[in-house]
This record gives structure tokens, C-alpha cells and sequence, in this order.
């Protein structure tokens, strides 16, 4: 290995340190949407503590929002992927329930995203 | 293009084809950012970039991604465009790496991989969704061990290969 390839993965892992604080920036969103099976079925606004039971593909799925933030805080499924996940603040990372078919998105209603295909 | 160079390079595509195969069925590193992996097939695509030049490589690597496309994910789906991007995006890089000779073989590796996981995103964000880039710093930081592997295994491949040319 060179110096240059030292000075290479340096100036990379610099880039990704700025690149996870520049984008980690939440955006202020309190509106939650489930959906199952790609339809939404509930709307939640995400101001206070409340527990929503939904019906999932398996079984009831609990849902616990506080101010700013979702979980899933029960549900039947082989692994219990979302409920491991926890609480998730950020538009961009839905809970994603796939034995259930549930999937819980923060809708970001300030700004518009424009998807061009 | 001579018989032996011919069968050579196709006997390297067979290789990259059934090391990229056999890679996708083993999923290590897929359980730590989905959709990673080592990307063991470019060692291949170095190894013809070395020993023979960049169409060569280019046609292998293209080839690659057809083929391994065919069999396994279908040609012309999403994820077929994502391994078209990152194939043609990284063989181009670590192209013009090499022809600017200030990175050793390790580096041309890493940058190859990086390259590989950006042409990805960039397909991503045509194709799927503008929050795919806020998938790109954790793949890109992955992408240094990966190119780091492949950049010794390469090293150590073409440096025994030169015994048999």
C-alpha cells in the first residue's frame, strides 16, 4: 500500500462522517400514516403519548407514538424486526412490517417530494 | 485477438460469473447494511484490467452483469440496472485510477468498490426514490473493508499469475 491510498480511505471516511451528521438532520414532521397491504388505514399525529392497535396480516400490531416519534411496541411476527427497531423520528426511515403487511411512514407535509420518472 | 487470449478471458468471465453466484447465496455481510456485499468478482475484473487492457475489462465486466443477470435476477429489472451502473461506473474509475499511477492496486480496489456503490445510489435515485441517499454514507464506509479484501486477494492473485504467463 502507497501513502496515497492511506490519504484515499482517510479522505473517504471524512466525506461519510459529514455526509451522516449534514443528513441527519430531521426534518420537523408530525404526521404519521400506516398502512397495510399499500392502502392507508390510519393517520396518526404524533403530538402526544397514545397507543393505536391496528390489524396486521398476523395478529394485532400495537403502535406507540409519543411527540415526534412512532413505534411499534407489540406484535405477532416469527422475528420481531420493527419492534426491535424502536423508535424511529425520521420521515426517511419507515417501519416496514412485512409478516404483518404493515407500514409505518412520518409524512413530511412542509416539503414536497418530487419523484420524476 | 488471438485463441489464447480469447479462451483466457472466457474462461475469466465463466470465473467472475460463478464467483458472483456463488457470492450472492453467501450473505455475511448483507446482515450488516442490506445489499452489501464483497464484490469477490472484481477480482476478476482487475486481474484482466492488469494483465490485458480496459475494453477487455470493460467486455468481461458487461458480460458479467448480463449473464449473472439472466440467471439470476432478470435482465432489464431494477436491481439488473443497479449492478449494470455500478459495473460500468467502477470500471471506468478504476481505469482512470490506473492510468494516473498514484494509487497502488489497493487503492485502485477501494476506489473501484466505492465507485460501484455510487453508480448504485445514483441508479437508485432515477429509478426508486430521492431518500436512497441517505443509504450512501453507510455504503460507501462499507465499501472501504470490502475494496480493502479484494484489493489483497488481487494483489496476491496477479502476483502468482505472472509465474504462469
Amino acid at each position: 500500500m502507497k501513502k496515497s491510498d492511506y490519504i484515499l480511505i482517510s479522505i473517504i471516511i471524512l466525506i461519510c462522517i459529514i455526509m451522516l451528521f449534514s443528513l441527519k438532520k430531521t426534518s420537523k414532521s408530525n404526521v404519521a400514516l400506516i398502512y397495510y397491504n399499500d392502502e392507508v388505514i390510519l393517520k396518526v399525529n404524533l403530538d402526544k403519548k397514545k397507543e393505536y392497535v391496528v390489524k396486521g396480516y398476523l395478529g394485532n400490531v400495537v403502535i406507540e407514538t409519543d411527540i415526534n416519534k412512532i413505534r411499534v411496541k407489540e406484535e405477532t411476527s416469527k422475528r420481531h424486526l420493527c419492534s426491535y427497531q424502536g423508535w424511529v423520528s425520521n420521515s426517511y426511515t419507515p417501519i416496514i412490517c412485512l409478516p404483518n403487511k404493515i407500514v409505518i411512514k412520518i409524512e413530511n407535509e412542509s416539503d414536497i417530494d418530487t419523484v420524476v420518472r | 485477438m488471438n485463441i489464447k487470449k480469447t479462451s483466457r478471458l472466457a474462461m475469466l468471465t465463466a470465473l467472475s460469473i460463478v464467483i458472483g453466484i456463488i457470492e450472492s447465496y453467501i450473505p455475511i455481510f448483507a446482515n450488516i447494511v442490506p445489499g452489501l456485499k464483497l464484490g469477490l468478482s472484481n477480482v476478476i475484473i482487475i486481474l484482466v484490467l492488469y494483465n490485458y487492457n480496459f475494453k477487455d475489462a470493460l467486455s468481461v465486466s458487461l458480460i458479467r452483469v448480463f449473464i449473472i443477470g439472466l440467471i439470476r435476477t432478470g435482465l432489464f429489472t431494477i436491481p439488473f440496472f443497479f449492478s449494470l451502473a455500478g459495473a460500468i461506473l467502477s470500471i471506468i474509475t478504476m481505469a482512470l485510477a490506473k492510468k494516473i499511477k498514484i494509487f497502488s492496486l489497493i487503492g485502485i480496489s477501494i476506489i473501484g468498490s466505492i465507485s460501484h456503490s455510487i453508480g448504485q445510489i445514483l441508479v437508485g435515485l432515477i429509478l426508486i426514490n430521492k431518500s436512497i441517499i441517505y443509504y450512501l454514507p453507510y455504503l460507501l464506509l462499507f465499501s472501504i473493508p470490502t475494496g480493502l479484501i479484494v484489493g489483497i486477494i488481487s494483489q496476491k492473485l496477479i502476483k502468482n499469475m505472472s509465474n504462469l504467463n
